[in-house]
Formats: C-alpha cells, structure tokens, sequence
C-alpha cells in the first residue's frame, strides 16, 4: 500500500488542506477576539498582531472554501449546496456554520477597525459611518456570537471526517476536540507570523499573551493525541489495526513522529518555554516557532485524512 | 454591559442547542410513521449456492441502465478456488448497493441529492442535485458508490428505478441470471418468493454492526476454509 494511493481512499489532499485552512480561519478569529478584550481592549486596531489575525481569518476562510469548490466533481454546481439543506448532514451544517461565521466575522472586523474605516470614508461614503456605529451598537451580541462559531466552525471539520461510520480512525468523538486544539494553535501561529511580519513588537504584550495560552494549548493537544489512538487501540479490532497502521513503520508513521510529535508540537513547545524563561522575544523565535506549529498542522490534517482512509471497518 | 452580555451569551447557547437538537428528533418522528404508512419494501437476495459467476447480470445492468465503461454499478467478486483438485469450488459474493434503511450516503449528503424513496424503500440519487462532493462515496461501508463519467454525479444499483421497475419488469440482473440466484421483491409481502425464501433459510446481511440495516441478503456457499 502506498502512502498516498490506495483502494479505498476518496478524499485527496485538497480535503486536507480545506480542513486546515478552516480551522486557522476559526483560530485566527478566537485569537484576534480574545487579544482585543483581553489584552488591548480599544487600541487593538493600531495592533499588527490583530491586523494580522484578521486577514489570515478573512482570506484562509475564503481560499479554504476555494479548495473546496474546485475540488467538487461539478463546481459550477456548487450554489446548490448553498440552496439545498439536509439537517443530518455534517457537511450541510458546515456551510450554514461557515456561513454565518463569514457574516459575523466582517462585522466584528468592522467594529474593532471602525476608527481606520470612518477616517478612510467620512468624506467619500459618508453611510459607512453611520453602519459601523450601528454595529457598534450590537458589539457584545456579535462578539459572542462570533466566538460561538469559531469554536463551532474549528470542531466542524473534525465531525466532517467522524460521521463516517465505517472509517474506525475518523469515527471518534475524540477527532472533532483534537481538530478543534490544533485549529485553535494553528491560528494563534498564524496571527503571531502574520503580526511580526506586519511590523508587530515580537516582545509586545501580545505576543506574551498567545504564548501563555498556546503552551497550555500544545499540551492539550498532546494529551489529546495520547487519548486518541489509546482509545483506537483498546477499542481493538479494525481500530486497533487502523491505530498501528497508521503509526508504525513506513512513511505516515514517520510524518507522524518526527513531523507531528517532533517539528509540530515538542519543537514549538520546548521554544515557547524558552521564550517564557529568557525575558527577550526576538523575531526570529516567533516567526520561527509559528512556522513549526503550522507545519505541524498541515501534517497532522493529512496524516489524518490519509491514514484514517487507510483501514475500514 | 456584563450582566447583558452574560444574559445574551445563556439565551444565544440555549437556542443554539435547541435549534441542533430539533431538526434530529423530528427526523426521527416521520422515519417511524412512514414505515408504518407505506406497503412497498423492496429487498434482494442473492443465492451464493447458486451462483456460477457468469457475470451476466452484470452485462445486463451495464446495457439497461447505461452504465458507463470503467465504473459498475454491480460486481460478482470471485474468491479463491477452495478444497483440493478435483474437489474445488470458488465463493461468488454479489457487490453492489445494499439499500440500506439507514443509509450513511444518505445520512452526510448535504444537498439531499442521495435519498430514500419513501414509496419503495430504495436509496437512489437525484443526479442533478449532486454537487459531486464525494462524502457519500467515503461514507458508504459497502464502497459501491462511484462518480459517473457522463453525468459527473454519484451513481450506484437503485433496483433499476428509473428503468425496469418503471416498465413493470424485474431488474435486470434478476430477469438475466441463468439459475435464478437472484431473488428481487418485497418484504412486505409475506406471500412473495422473497419473503418465503428469507423465512426457510438462514441469511447473511454484510456489516450489521455498523447499524445500516442493509436489504442485500446472501445465502451462503458452503465454508471453504477456517478464518480465525
């Protein structure tokens, strides 16, 4: 059996890539979300770190989305997923989540960046104006709602792959908490990346912040992983066969140990830790430490997607 | 501002879990009525002791209902020759849709495309409502599901729906097997062969543990080795 072909594989890498540029999408906003009412309350628009987290939020969505279309065997067909619901499917629940955490998403955007928008608008569109100061009006409803649907959205892509019944690797409760963890640390790389590349202060206050949330966060993650093949292994038969297949030898188990374990989460774990003793952050420890993280999850989604297809039931 | 925020947070939750757990039980409710309502179930057996593996039922179905070279709707898959010459023998087992009554195709599809007919109990698919998103094809246990080349739309065995059933004829895999192997017909007709045939002998349905209720019953060919 190769790695990447396969009898009873149906789901390419573009599925792999959907799934994680979704969960960076809903990380990105839990993150921009919680800096802004945690961490810099009014000023977080002057933030780069923000700034940032708002357009990997905005544009990973819609090129996850992108991937999506293009990779349905009718693509001009896809307004119908938009038309025709099925409560029961996982899939359909996704585009309404998706949907309407666009929504939400543009607006909490234009809440926190009102003060940029109005300067930019008041001579040209005057109207503009007066829209934000009414979404103003709703922030703590919208910020809520939007923090609900980026959880929403991040543990989605897990149940995507888990409603699969003869799948025994996706077909855990465990997968959906597993892909919402890494969705959630893949977004706070990606805003950290963005934000030192957009002029941020790589020892600013935000930076401290997603770092004390991010190693409780890779812990988890780990524990989540131990969590899962253990309970693979102990529900034996086909899971059990689908647990060691997918971690033993060969060029998966490899992905999973040396580029998972190793460059994705104890690598990423071990300099934040470091950061967190030595009182200096420097562009490079951030830059570097994010880029490990999302390299972790991009391998860690198509380690899933690939091995999980591997063994059936 | 916190205690509204607070409030909004409690109300939003509640209606958020209200509203995911309506749609599901009102699902439930009409599944349980209409089995109750409609007097059409249709079902297939398939007789493995009678089987040749002559393949024609698969010819048949490729010409009646256009299937496309290169995907099937219907596969004998033949297993090795077992027992010592000249006492041997092959397993034929039947590969195609089980029509199952809680389909997973059905279950992920997210346009409705893939769905049960309520009058007949057969899981077809509305082709032009297919997007081709292939969660139906990953989710199906039995993998007979495929993307027809022509239409660009899941295809698989609907009983022959849309053309024999429709003219009154059997399908064609059963009109076309020269042993009469192939047993099609309803099971909520205790006078019908199928029916008779299901209560005199023992059958096997192929993976009952994952809840799919599958309508594909198999008399099976006689045990050819020990499997532990």
């Amino acid at each position: 059996m190769s790695a990447f072909h396969f009898d009873t594989l149906v789901w390419h890498w573009p599925i792999a890539i959907y799934l994680f540029l979704a969960g960076v999408s809903a990380g990105a906003m839990f993150f921009a979300v919680l800096l802004k009412h945690v961490c810099l309350k009014d000023k977080a628009y002057l933030s780069g770190f923000v700034q940032a987290a708002c357009i990997v939020a905005a544009i990973s969505v819609l090129a996850g989305l992108g991937v999506l279309v293009l990779d349905l065997t009718k693509p001009f067909d896809f307004w119908k997923i938009l038309v025709f619901y099925n409560p029961t499917s996982v899939m359909s629940m996704g585009v309404i989540i998706l949907m309407l955490y666009q929504v939400l998403m543009y607006a909490w955007i234009a809440i926190t960046f009102q003060k940029p928008i109005n300067d930019f608008c008041k001579n040209r569109f005057p109207i503009v104006g007066k829209l934000t100061s009414m979404l103003q009006r709703y922030e703590a409803g919208i910020t809520g709602l939007l923090v609900i649907f980026s959880v929403s959205l991040g543990a989605y892509t897990g149940f995507l792959l888990s409603a699969q019944p003869h799948f025994p690797m996706w077909n855990t409760g465990v997968l959906p908490l597993l892909f919402l963890v890494s969705g959630l640390s893949s977004g706070a790389a990606a805003s950290l990346l963005g934000g030192v590349l957009l002029k941020g202060n790589p020892n600013g206050a935000e930076v401290h912040f997603i770092h004390k949330i991010e190693i409780p966060l890779i812990l988890a993650e780990m524990l989540l992983m131990f969590t899962f093949f253990m309970g693979l292994v102990f529900s034996g038969g086909q899971s059990k066969v689908a647990a060691l297949t997918a971690l033993g030898e060969g060029f998966w188990g490899l992905v999973f140990w040396f580029g998972i374990m190793g460059l994705g989460l104890s690598a990423p774990l071990t300099m934040n830790l470091f950061m967190t003793t030595t009182s200096k952050r420097k562009f490079s420890y951030v830059a570097g430490t994010a880029c490990l993280s999302l390299l972790g999850v991009i391998l860690l989604r198509n380690f899933i997607l690939y091995t999980g297809q591997m063994t059936v039931s | 501002m916190e205690n509204s925020r607070r409030h909004f947070l409690k109300r939003t939750c509640a209606l958020v879990a209200g509203a995911s757990v309506y749609p599901l039980s009102r699902n439930d409710a009409n599944a349980e009525t209409d089995i109750e309502t409609n007097d059409i179930k249709y079902a297939m057996l398939h007789d493995e002791t009678k089987c040749i593996g002559c393949n024609a039922c698969v010819d048949a179905c490729r010409e009646v209902n256009q299937v496309p070279e290169g995907v099937s709707r219907l596969s004998i898959e033949r297993s090795e020759p077992y027992g010592e010459y000249p006492d041997q023998f092959y397993h034929f087992t039947r590969h195609s849709c089980e029509h199952c009554e809680a389909a997973p195709c059905v279950t992920v599809c997210p346009t409705g495309a893939a769905f049960i007919d309520k009058e007949t109990g057969i899981v077809a698919v509305n082709a032009d409502r297919c997007v081709g998103c292939l969660y139906c094809i990953a989710a199906c246990p039995y993998e007979v599901r495929f993307i027809n080349p022509v239409t660009k739309a899941a295809d698989k065995c609907d009983f022959c729906r849309e053309t024999n059933l429709k003219q009154g004829k059997q399908p064609a895999c059963v009109e076309a097997c020269p042993t009469k192997a192939l047993v099609f017909g309803n099971l909520k007709d205790p006078k019908s062969e199928l029916v008779t045939l299901l209560k005199a002998n023992p059958t096997k349905r192929s993976k009952l543990d994952l809840g799919t209720r599958p309508k594909l019953f198999r008399i099976k060919a006689k045990e050819g080795e020990i499997i532990l």
